[in-house]
């Protein structure tokens, strides 16, 4: 017995749906079967909470008097990006602040970035203006310093064309020298310890193998507020071969979101500074799933014991693109505290919250059946397994010396 | 057999005196140094964890205070910011001494302060400043 979008949201806004999270409809699933767990659930929701590098937030501040086209800027010494229009401005999460020590001194600290200055705007907090123009007889101005908070802009979104990645790497060090830093955290040699970041069981498109309700439209959960995926992600790679049930064997497909900052609270959206590696964004979503059939059922029944993660060397191959994964081993097993690698056993941490992705399945899970939260059906899906869509790693062409043609005549 | 950490903050006179020494070799404690900022002509500092029987480590400890060293015993090693904290658990994967585990039930991250040796592994491993060693807590709020 199929259901519709159309008859799941009038139950919710009878508040007589029935809502379960991802890790509740394991049991569910477990004990009464897909079919009759179709029967009975209408909306499963998920959840993720850890660093996502692709995030920014797309920001308009109001005009000033004289008007200015702003050619460069900065919001508390982090540069923004300003290639738009006048006031428009992108503020990248992984932007350090300016003339701040990097790696010098290595490893890092990475105090303050772009991701530093979005979390103190969600907490209200005025930040410093500065940007600098050419001037033009319409936009006359060259120089503008000010302070502005979130309320006196007059559009923040956050934009983030990368997120939610469906399964991920477990990073390892297979060296010998030293601890390496990395986005994936601190890593011993001799593998000391592995580091991995998902969600599992409760990751959204880990619940939706195939794409078939997260699709382009969907309305979501996102840092605290209501947000909506706006595209494929960048690099989602639906062809990374797959096991039981759909389930990618590695990182594939992923999400681009968006939402309005003002709605969103730090609680689901903090800044993170990376030791050795950078600053970063962390990002809460969760993405709810309507149970239209017994194939979505049975997706969303999937557990931590069903979904493999590959273990891979960060102190050489993954940098330079070789070797295999050593090993792989179940989010059942990474959440136990240890894994077995080529014999040896290795303490394993998250970087992703587990304790935050269950309270973001809570959290959805209580706006829809509250009826203050429908779900959508998506204007467009994600390009699938059969879509041909596929990563590629960036082949280098040399371009050729005295080559004058692609800048366009400079002379009249 | 007891456990104790102490942070011993040295009048620059006394530096020339060899009181470590002294503990080890006169109350059989075993001492191990976690941190140590000894400059001439500057008050020293020194994080340690004294092991032994329970009365030798009371000795030390009075034998350290006798000799005009400032001993402060701190109820932590380290200061575990829990509304800083996420629970992402990337300290627990540093964490030799199994101070930092996570609750299997909540999946939240618990830290027992007593377990902690201060070897400080789990700074540079948190992304949300949520751990901070015991000096730099002090230097902050101005403790001993």
């Amino acid at each position: 017995m199929a259901k519709t979008y159309e008859e799941i949201n009038e139950k919710i806004r009878d508040k007589q749906a029935v809502v379960v999270t991802a890790e509740e409809m394991i049991d569910i699933v477990k004990n009464d079967g897909a079919k009759k767990a179709a029967e009975k659930v209408d909306v499963v929701t998920t959840g993720t909470f850890g660093p996502m590098c692709s995030s920014g937030a797309m920001l308009s501040v109001g005009h000033t008097t004289p008007r200015i086209k702003m050619t460069s800027a900065t919001l508390n010494d982090v540069p923004v990006y300003c290639g738009l229009a006048a006031v428009d401005l992108y503020l990248g999460a992984t932007e350090l602040i300016e003339h701040g020590p990097q790696n010098k001194v290595f490893p890092g600290e990475f105090a303050y970035g772009g991701a530093q200055v979005i979390e103190e705007l969600v907490q209200g907090k005025d930040v410093v203006l500065r940007a600098k123009a050419y001037g033009t007889d319409c936009y006359p101005r060259q120089k503008l310093e000010t302070l502005i908070n979130l309320s006196e802009m007059n559009n923040a979104v956050l934009l983030n064309p990368r997120n939610a990645y469906q399964n991920y790497n477990v990073a390892v060090n297979a060296g010998d020298k030293r601890p390496i830093y990395t986005y994936l955290g601190v890593l011993r040699p001799r593998l000391a310890n592995a580091n991995y970041c998902s969600a599992g069981q409760l990751s959204p498109l880990l619940n939706d193998p195939h794409y078939r309700t997260i699709g382009v439209g969907t309305r979501i959960f996102l840092g605290g507020g209501v947000g909506y995926v706006y595209d494929q992600g960048t690099q989602h790679d639906p062809s990374v071969p797959r096991g039981p049930g759909g389930v990618p064997l590695g990182g594939s497909g992923t999400l681009a979101v968006t939402g309005p900052l003002a709605q969103m609270r730090t609680e689901f959206l903090r800044a993170v500074s990376i030791t050795g590696y950078g600053v970063s964004l962390s990002v809460g979503i969760g993405v709810p799933i309507p149970i239209l059939d017994e194939e979505i059922a049975a997706f969303t029944g999937v557990s931590d014991a069903e979904i493999t993660a590959p273990v891979v060397d960060y102190s050489h191959n993954y940098s330079n693109n070789t070797g295999e994964p050593l090993a792989r081993v179940t989010y059942e097993a990474l959440r136990s505290g240890r894994i077995e690698v080529q014999g040896k056993q290795i303490r394993t941490a998250g970087l992703s919250s587990y304790a935050k992705a269950r309270a973001i399945a809570g959290e959805l899970k209580q706006w829809i059946e509250n009826g203050s939260f429908t779900i959508s059906r998506p204007a467009e899906p994600l390009p699938g397994v059969d879509s041909g869509v596929k990563t590629r790693l960036l082949q280098i062409r040399p371009p050729q010396q005295n080559n004058h043609n692609r800048r366009g005549s400079a002379r009249r | 057999m007891i456990q104790k950490s102490a942070i011993l903050n040295f009048p620059k006179d006394l530096l020339d005196r060899p009181v470590i020494s002294n503990v080890i070799r006169n109350f059989e404690v075993e001492v191990n140094i976690l941190q140590a900022s000894i400059t001439p002509e500057e008050d020293g500092r020194m994080f340690v964890i004294f092991r032994g029987g329970k009365e030798a480590v009371e000795q030390s400890l009075a034998y350290l205070k006798n000799s005009e060293i400032r001993v402060y015993l701190p109820v932590k090693n380290l200061v575990w910011d829990e509304n800083r904290c996420v629970h992402c658990t990337a300290c627990v994967g540093q964490c030799p001494s199994s101070a930092f585990t996570v609750d299997a039930q909540s999946r939240q991250v618990v830290f027992d302060a007593a377990r902690c040796i201060a070897c400080e592994l789990c700074i540079p491993a948190c992304s949300y400043n949520a751990v901070e060693s015991i000096s730099e807590h002090l230097a902050k709020t101005g403790g001993q």
